[in-house]
């Protein structure tokens, strides 16, 4: 399986996976035009990585801001990887910056309502 | 004095933006100016000037004019000494079809009065190659060089627009006025276009309202993902304040934007919606104001979803949020029903709007969320 990779630009994020370390990576800003149509294609790719069962699965978010519409998105993203829990190990690395209260605040809201396992990581 | 500032009606958002529609202003930044707000003012036309395309000629006129003007505004605003509101600087980009206009407003001693009109009315008297003369004259003798070539500067402006000035004091105190100055760089080589007095009125007019709100910066144009870019950037590289109250202003600012690029309301098949937005500052909060068409058929809906996320708060408003969070079946593209959830979370404080019916089709909308300055 390839790498699936998207370029960051000026409102949308880095998005690396690699499926030979089976990590995926997402990081700088979040706030296209379109949030369904720009994380479609990114769902799509990690559905399509699960249904192999792979063993585990370790997902990086390391954001700076993201918008609401984003927010939607990555709720979505993440309730997809609870689906495939059984058959694959999932754990989230959530980084935050130690004065950005509310993109930890984030976090946990996130970990609150989707029953996956949560790491806090101060970066 | 606070209860006054809470009750304020919103209707100078309407007020402002019907005279800045009137006369194409796109852009004004009002307040102390220093180098860096210089660089990104032109940094930000400079990304507009190549988005529209303009021949690199008239690019160079407008750029060099703009920092012409920025620099006069930089160098006399210490000379004025007085701290308060009014001793600060306004600086207007307008355009009109192919037109530029530039203008900025800064505090004078009156004493100087006699010295800028002679000045001016020499300048606007001259042809083309009598101001290169006079421009040469000023410069070898050293004539009005009273800080830092402020004469000079007014020659280079008036060669480099090919146009006459315009100009307007306003009186402000017993020592201090206002001393406006009205560009427009000529599209041709001759100039032909004499600065319009009747827009440079309107400008003076609307110092008079940024003046009352305090407001710091004014955008008005079409809405778009591209200029709610430009604008953020803008925004980042202009607005003072601790780190904490610059990231809530930088959410509140993305939500409100996008509103208006998803809900807004254009009645011409325009790559955006118009719309204006602005930064205002009082008893250490900022105010953001967002003022934007609305189909009336959606005013109803919107009014009610507001008022039931000003009746919430605390714990309330997060669980509100969450339901929102994970509700996909009212997901379309348009909405995610969380922007306007989210403002009030970031803002800690009630949102303030007002609607104003247009005609039987649209309405006005203008919202105001408050960041406390912390």
């Amino acid at each position: 399986m390839n790498s699936f990779i998207l370029e960051p630009a000026e409102d949308t994020p880095e998005i690396n996976f690699n499926p030979e370390t089976n990590v995926f990576y997402i990081s700088k800003r979040s706030l296209p035009e379109n949030a369904i149509d720009y994380y479609g294609p990114v769902l799509e790719w990690i559905q399509g990585f699960l249904d192999e069962k792979p063993k585990q699965l370790t997902i990086e978010f390391k954001l700076e801001y993201f918008n609401t519409a984003s927010a939607k998105q990555l709720a979505k993203l993440l309730l997809v990887l609870e689906k495939y829990k059984e058959s694959t190990k999932i754990l989230v690395n959530w980084f935050y910056k130690p004065e950005d209260k509310d993109m930890l605040a984030s976090g946990t809201r996130f970990s609150k309502l989707i029953p996956i396992d949560f790491n806090f990581i101060e970066y | 004095m606070l209860e006054e500032t809470e009750n304020r009606k919103l209707n100078f958002a309407l007020e402002l933006f019907r005279i800045m529609q009137k006369d194409n202003l796109g852009y004004i930044y009002r307040g102390r100016f220093n180098q860096e707000i210089t660089d990104s003012i032109l940094s930000l036309t400079e990304t507009n000037l190549d988005k529209e395309e303009e021949s690199p000629k008239i690019k160079k006129r407008v750029y060099s004019i703009m920092v012409e003007c920025l620099q006069n505004i930089t160098r006399h605003q210490d000379d004025t000494k007085e701290e308060s509101n009014d001793s600060f600087g306004v600086f207007v980009i307008q355009k009109e079809g192919e037109k530029y206009y530039i203008t900025s407003g800064n505090l004078i001693d009156k004493e100087n009065i006699p010295n800028i009109t002679d000045l001016i009315e020499k300048i606007n008297s001259l042809d083309k190659d009598e101001l290169k003369d006079y421009y040469k004259e000023v410069l070898s003798t050293g004539e009005l060089s009273s800080k830092g070539g402020a004469g000079l500067g007014l020659i280079d402006m008036a060669r480099k627009s090919g146009n006459k000035l315009a100009y307007r004091f306003k009186d402000v105190s017993e020592k201090f006025a206002y001393f406006y100055l009205h560009t427009i760089p000529s599209l041709s080589v001759e100039g032909e276009d004499f600065a319009d007095d009747e827009s440079l009125t309107n400008i003076v007019h609307i110092h008079e309202i940024l003046n009352n709100e305090n407001i710091l910066l004014i955008f008005n144009g079409v809405f778009n993902q591209g200029s709610l870019l430009s604008l953020l950037n803008t925004i980042e590289g202009q607005m003072a304040g601790p780190a904490n109250t610059r990231r809530k202003m930088f959410y509140i600012v993305v939500e409100m934007l996008q509103n208006i690029v998803k809900h807004g309301y254009s009645n011409k098949n325009s790559i955006g919606n118009p719309g204006l937005f602005l930064i205002s500052e009082k008893d250490d909060n900022y105010f953001l104001t967002t003022g934007n068409y609305i189909e009336k058929q959606n005013v109803a809906t919107l009014k009610k979803k507001l008022e039931k996320v000003n009746s919430l708060s605390g714990k309330d408003l997060e669980n509100y949020y969450n339901e929102r969070l994970v509700d996909f079946d009212s997901d379309n593209n348009k909405k995610s029903g969380l922007g306007v959830i989210d403002l009030k979370m970031k803002s800690e404080n009630e949102l303030r709007f007002e609607l104003t019916e247009l005609d039987d089709k649209m309405s006005f909308f203008v919202l105001q969320a408050k960041v406390k300055i912390t």
